[in-house]
């Protein structure tokens, strides 16, 4: 059902660069996107990720360097390209005055679908965007997530080999973010290439198969989700049934240098360093505490120490995913770590 | 060719189906039809009124016929701008131009469609005034070929203005900012020919010396019978000075004016006479042909000899205005429409500032 057409090539970018006016907003990029995988495309704004979209999507004409979408070049073949690639903006708008099928209809026409094809396609596709109900409901009814989906839906329309999406999780909730998860490894299942950028990056810790870090309009990194670098210093996040015990035993292996704030008030602790801690307490008085670390190793023991020491620790594990370490290591390699903050803690559900 | 008509043909159907639904434009149409009839009904009464003044025996169609036609154009003129101004710019606000263009239609289907639509719309107005135009067909005074050609320039005037418009849309970010230059385009050719032409007329005009042998008599005039003149004795050569405009040189300034187009085109209204005395009947009040007459006349020159006809039964002097008129027009629209097209050309490799792709 979701079987692309056309060719494999997937997306290759070979020293891109694109400047508009005095701005470089893209330096010097070169990625591969294979068809089946998932490539993220991660970097923070401004980095460049959706002009190289725009030139990738036949829209913009790079100044200098190669690219071939599912084996052609946008540059001198558009239209071929454009028939194997779908490509969804980060900003986009909508028909507001057409329905949710006539909108499919209408791009699946421009696709040159016969009218017939065109009627079953865009029935696929309600389906596929769990939007069945609302085929025959003006699209300006949708909610933010529902227009979302019909907007990646709409560039599935023709069966694209090659797949751009500019941020798809942006508005989506966490359901629709699973759906659109299970969807895009599907369509690499099924061969397509899928390159997508996004900030979400948990989410995409899970979805894609291959990280290209961009920043600056530069590639600096390309890696399998895999075997992303460990990085060497990242937060740990360490809960404790006793938050007392915990904060004299992290001041009692150095790691806690001052007061914190009282429970619930956010305050910074002591003079700020490198492994300057910060937490946050519920109303029961669990809490959690968030710690800098240099290694794996400092980590393991400074778990044995507390556990050596008799704090009812709960859960010790690192403060967000593997990418998103990576990700903040990129952005900012020697940066200072901002203040520490104590977070609000999880609200604690009672049975 | 067919397969380029049906990508226009899905870009037509969809930006005439986001008009129609779009709403606004039943007010619109509403107020069009209101002021037209509104027009045609006193212009009727008006005529009657004046019938003594005039000799009678008069069809009203032709001076009805007429008046309404210039003012559609004129009204068509103000309102298709602003149906058209955002064709393109607009599309780029909402962010629905750029998820276009990646689609296997080519820049030139997308401009062919959205102007056919624009211009589809604009013909819409026009229809409305049908049964206005059916009445005062219904007057007498119309011949077929009048109203056929009328329609048709009216139709073709209005399709350029949207070109012009769409190609402005294109060219400039903002719709407001393209809207506005296209009511001046408007302006320009309407009132600024007109402006044009009274100040190359200034510039052109030039003082001659002529001489004419006048007859001079040895005797005065007999007191008796004052018109029966002798043979002149002989002729002297009188010499003045006057000045002339030299409008052969200039009219062409004036041909672009769509009024102009539109009343030079609408073909000559053929002779009546009295059915029973064969004589000549003097001609009904004829804004259309009267512009033409007009412009036919400047485009002739200045005048070497007196007039001696009455001015009713005079043919024009000049060739036709409105052939080079339309064909200017008619490649000024063609130019925006290819201007369109080259705008919407992607991948593009130069922006202008303050456009975003997408």
């Amino acid at each position: 059902m979701l079987t692309p057409v056309g060719g494999g090539g997937g997306v290759v970018v070979r020293d891109v660069r694109r400047s508009f006016g005095d701005v470089r907003a893209v330096r010097g990029m070169s990625l591969q996107a294979a068809p089946g995988e998932v490539t993220a495309l991660v970097g923070p704004n401004g980095a460049g990720k959706t002009t190289l979209l725009l030139v990738l999507a036949t829209l913009l004409t790079p100044d200098a360097g190669e690219v071939r979408v599912a084996g052609r070049d946008p540059v001198t073949e558009p239209d071929a390209v454009r028939a194997r690639m779908g490509w969804s903006p980060d900003v986009f708008g909508m028909y507001d005055n057409l329905t949710a099928r006539e909108y499919l209809e209408f791009f699946a026409a421009a696709y040159r679908l016969t009218r017939a094809a065109a009627r079953s396609r865009a029935t696929e596709l309600l389906e596929l965007a769990r939007l069945g109900d609302y085929g025959d409901q003006p699209v300006h009814v949708l909610s933010r997530g529902q227009k979302q989906r019909l907007a990646l839906t709409r560039a599935l329309v023709h069966r694209p080999a090659v797949l751009l999406l500019d941020e798809p999780a942006a508005g989506l909730d966490p359901h629709s973010r699973v759906e659109l998860r299970l969807l895009l490894r599907r369509l690499a299942a099924e061969g397509a290439a899928v390159l997508i950028s996004s900030h979400i990056l948990s989410d995409l810790e899970e979805m894609a198969d291959r990280v290209v870090f961009v920043d600056q309009g530069v590639t600096v990194g390309e890696h399998h989700v895999a075997d992303l670098p460990v990085a060497r210093r990242r937060s740990w996040r360490i809960r404790a049934l006793d938050r007392d015990a915990l904060v004299a035993a992290l001041a009692a292996a150095g790691h806690w240098h001052g007061p914190a704030g009282t429970s619930g008030q956010p305050g910074p602790s002591g003079p700020s360093g490198v492994s300057e801690p910060s937490g946050g307490s519920g109303p029961t008085g669990m809490s959690w505490v968030d710690v800098e670390l240099e290694s794996e190793q400092a980590a393991a023991d400074l778990l044995a120490r507390l556990v050596g020491a008799g704090v009812p620790v709960t859960a010790f594990a690192p403060a967000g995913g593997t990418l998103e370490a990576a990700y903040l290591e990129l952005v900012d390699e020697n940066a200072p770590i901002p203040p520490p903050v104590l977070y609000p803690a999880p609200p604690e559900v009672r049975p | 060719m067919k397969a380029f008509l049906t990508g226009v043909a899905t870009v037509a159907g969809q930006e005439f189906r986001l008009r129609i639904r779009a709403g606004r434009w039943r007010w619109l149409l509403g107020a069009w039809f209101v002021t037209l009839a509104a027009f045609t009904v006193l212009l009727r009464l008006a005529l009657a009124a004046s019938e003594g003044l005039s000799g009678g025996n008069q069809p009203y169609g032709t001076p009805m016929y007429g008046s309404l036609m210039l003012l559609v154009l004129g009204m068509g003129m103000l309102v298709v701008p602003a149906l058209t101004a955002q064709s393109v710019n607009g599309d780029r606000e909402r962010g629905t131009l750029a998820t276009l263009q990646v689609t296997r239609l080519s820049a030139a289907q997308i401009a062919v469609g959205k102007l056919a639509a624009a211009w589809g719309t604009s013909l819409v107005f026009l229809a409305l005034t049908l049964p206005l135009v059916a009445w005062s067909v219904a007057e007498g005074g119309v011949p077929f070929g009048r109203l056929a050609v009328t329609m048709l320039v009216v139709a073709l005037l209005l399709g350029v203005v949207c070109a012009i418009a769409q190609a402005l849309s294109a060219l400039l970010a903002r719709s407001t900012t393209s809207a506005v230059l296209s009511y001046l385009v408007v302006f320009a050719l309407t009132i600024g020919t007109l402006i044009v032409f009274g100040l190359a007329a200034a510039l052109n005009t030039e003082r001659v010396t002529r001489t004419v042998p006048q007859p001079v008599f040895a005797e005065p005039p007999s007191p008796v019978n004052p018109t029966a003149r002798p043979a002149p004795d002989r002729y002297e050569d009188y010499t003045y000075t006057t000045t002339v405009t030299r409008t052969d040189q200039i009219w062409w300034l004036l041909a672009p004016n769509p009024f102009v187009v539109l009343a030079d085109a609408a073909p000559a209204l053929p002779e009546r006479r009295d059915p029973v005395t064969h004589q000549r009947l003097p001609s009904p009040f004829d804004p259309l042909g009267d512009i033409g007459h007009g412009v036919r006349d400047l485009r002739a020159g200045p005048q070497q000899e007196e007039v001696t006809q009455p001015l009713d039964e005079l043919r024009p002097r000049g060739p036709p205005v409105w052939p080079y008129g339309l064909a200017v027009d008619v490649l000024l629209g063609a130019g925006a429409l290819v201007l369109t097209t080259r705008r919407l050309r992607t991948p593009v490799r130069t922006l202008p500032r303050g456009l975003r792709v997408a």
